[in-house]
């Protein structure tokens, strides 16, 4: 049996795209189309997944993709890549600083009298787990008056918009390893393929955009018990970083725009050094576009586990960087799963030949061994 | 509550006026554009900048994703001969938005004629800015924490 053609493909595939329109709108009379301005605001922690998994800070665009794919994060992730690939990029940003922040969270788990203080900002760590059944009618005069009323009720104090980062404080009373700011190039994952060992710069930037549960779930093996890495949050902060860059005629940083994005370093256990230098704290870092802590908490688990199995060779997959980085990108991974759908009738075919001369091998080798057997 | 006065800095230019919706723009742009003499220096265009920070626990610059980026240098030259160049890159999709931009940054720069009308987003600029600021000032403002609470009711029992 050979290649099977198939006909009227075409007529199917253009019926199913047809299909999934009808349904999104299924609503009809009542429905109303969502505008992404909807989409980017009500769904923000929605919308921000997407900009960090697509790997482009466009948070109209990342509303759009939501739409467009129904709520399906990787799809939505792989549209925004997409339409990535087809822009011609113009620059690389010198490098920005991450002090510049301008912070609506942050907290600290090591102290709590952190330099600036702390501000849970918006956030559902302490809300109840509770139905909000008024949400689901919700009128639209009282929605939207929600955000004026919280203005209003806000007593006029005048708070800093930038905050020192806690692990500076550290640093200064030598309990962390003294870093200079690295001078070399960055590995650039969306132009050079990922040949192992691959550097740290690399790592980062894949886990940047990397699928949030499958970070999540490889970081969680590791705080469970397959690695052990115990992470204390020195700083998680959510806010805007201005993009600076140079200005064409006089060559002062002039503000581009800003970027939302969460950030996270985490402080583990010492390690004692064998060369008799003094012992200080190890440091993992996470960050992403948009509001998504999960997201920034695990990369920093997972970049403080990596940091050990690039030293001294992985003892657990998530010290391994081939392991954690070739398996962490929803695009990649999703794709793989997915190609599982497509035609396979050839190689199946094959199979089930193979199956059937086996089985008959099986069978004769059986008949045989029973005409030699005696009475 | 006083107006805040627009920044004379030419850094903070582009920041104010982005502020502002593009519709915004149009008719004083219009204006400058009947009344002075824009050249491209280079070709306006849009596309994408791809970002590098610093990670806070090495301090190794990495690339954490891509931005869009829409950039113009262009030269105005007004009615009385005066010229000046301008610039703009800006995090948008629209090349025109970061031309009109950088027409703005030339006539500011050098005072130019139309000047008033630039000055005049600026002051609707920075009050948008200031809203902005305002909203963000109050999400943190009602959420610190007051550890001195904690201290007084429980000490040493901190969770």
């Amino acid at each position: 049996m050979g290649y099977v053609a198939i006909r009227g493909g075409g007529t199917a595939i253009k019926g199913s795209l047809e299909a999934l329109e009808a349904l999104r709108a299924a609503e009809a009379d009542e429905g109303t189309a969502l505008s992404l301005n909807t989409i980017e605001h009500q769904l923000r922690l929605l919308t921000s997944r997407i900009l960090s998994e697509g790997g482009l800070y466009h948070p109209p665009l990342a509303a759009l993709a939501i739409k467009q794919m129904q709520g399906d994060t990787l799809e939505a992730a792989f549209a925004l890549r997409a339409y990535r690939s087809t822009k011609p990029r113009l620059l690389t940003t010198p490098v920005q600083e991450t002090e510049g922040m301008r912070v609506i969270r942050r907290i600290s788990s090591a102290f709590k009298d952190i330099p600036g203080g702390q501000m849970l900002g918006p956030t559902t760590d302490y809300a109840l787990r509770l139905m909000r059944l008024e949400l689901a009618d919700e009128s639209p005069e009282v929605f939207r008056g929600i955000a004026a009323r919280f203005l209003a009720d806000t007593p006029s104090e005048a708070l800093p918009q930038t905050f020192p980062k806690v692990v500076e404080a550290l640093r200064r009373d030598g309990l962390l390893p003294a870093s200079p700011p690295g001078q070399g190039e960055p590995f650039d994952i969306t132009r050079e393929p990922l040949v192992f060992p691959i550097p740290r710069s690399a790592v980062l930037a894949s886990m940047a955009r990397a699928e949030t549960g499958s970070l999540l779930a490889l970081a969680y093996s590791n705080m469970r018990g397959y690695g052990d890495v115990h992470p204390t949050i020195a700083e998680l902060r959510v806010g805007y970083l201005p993009v600076l860059l140079p200005h064409p005629v006089t060559g002062e940083p002039v503000e581009a725009g800003e970027v939302l994005m969460t950030e996270c370093e985490v402080v583990a256990m010492y390690e004692s050094d064998e060369a008799g230098a003094v012992p200080v704290f190890t440091l993992g870092y996470g960050a992403c576009f948009g509001h998504n802590e999960t997201k920034a908490i695990s990369m920093a688990v997972l970049d403080r586990a990596l940091q050990k199995g690039m030293k001294d060779g992985p003892s657990n997959p998530s010290e391994d960087p081939e392991f954690v980085v070739l398996h962490v990108d929803g695009v990649d991974s999703m794709g793989f799963a997915n190609h599982y759908k497509m035609p396979h009738y050839v190689t199946f075919q094959s199979d089930m030949d193979r199956l059937r001369t086996t089985q008959i091998k099986a069978e004769q080798k059986k008949s045989a061994q029973k005409k030699g057997q005696p009475e | 509550m006083n107006e805040p006065s627009p920044s004379t800095l030419r850094r903070d230019w582009p920041r104010l006026l982005l502020t502002l919706p593009a519709h915004h723009f149009s008719a004083a742009l219009r204006e400058i554009k009947e009344q002075c003499q824009v050249v491209d220096l280079a070709l306006p265009q849009a596309g994408l900048a791809l970002l590098q920070l610093r990670d806070g626990a090495l301090a190794e610059p990495y690339f954490i994703g891509e931005i869009p980026l829409a950039r113009a240098v262009v030269r105005v030259t007004d009615p009385e001969g005066r010229q000046s160049e301008g610039a703009a890159q800006i995090m948008d999709d629209r090349a025109g938005l970061a031309r009109d931009i950088a027409i703005c940054d030339a006539v500011l720069a050098a005072g130019l004629a139309g000047e008033e009308l630039i000055h005049a987003l600026l002051t609707q600029g920075t009050r948008l800015r200031a809203q902005i600021d305002a909203e963000r000032g109050a999400l943190l403002t009602r959420t610190r924490v007051d550890f001195s609470l904690l201290d007084g009711v429980s000490e040493g029992n901190d969770l």
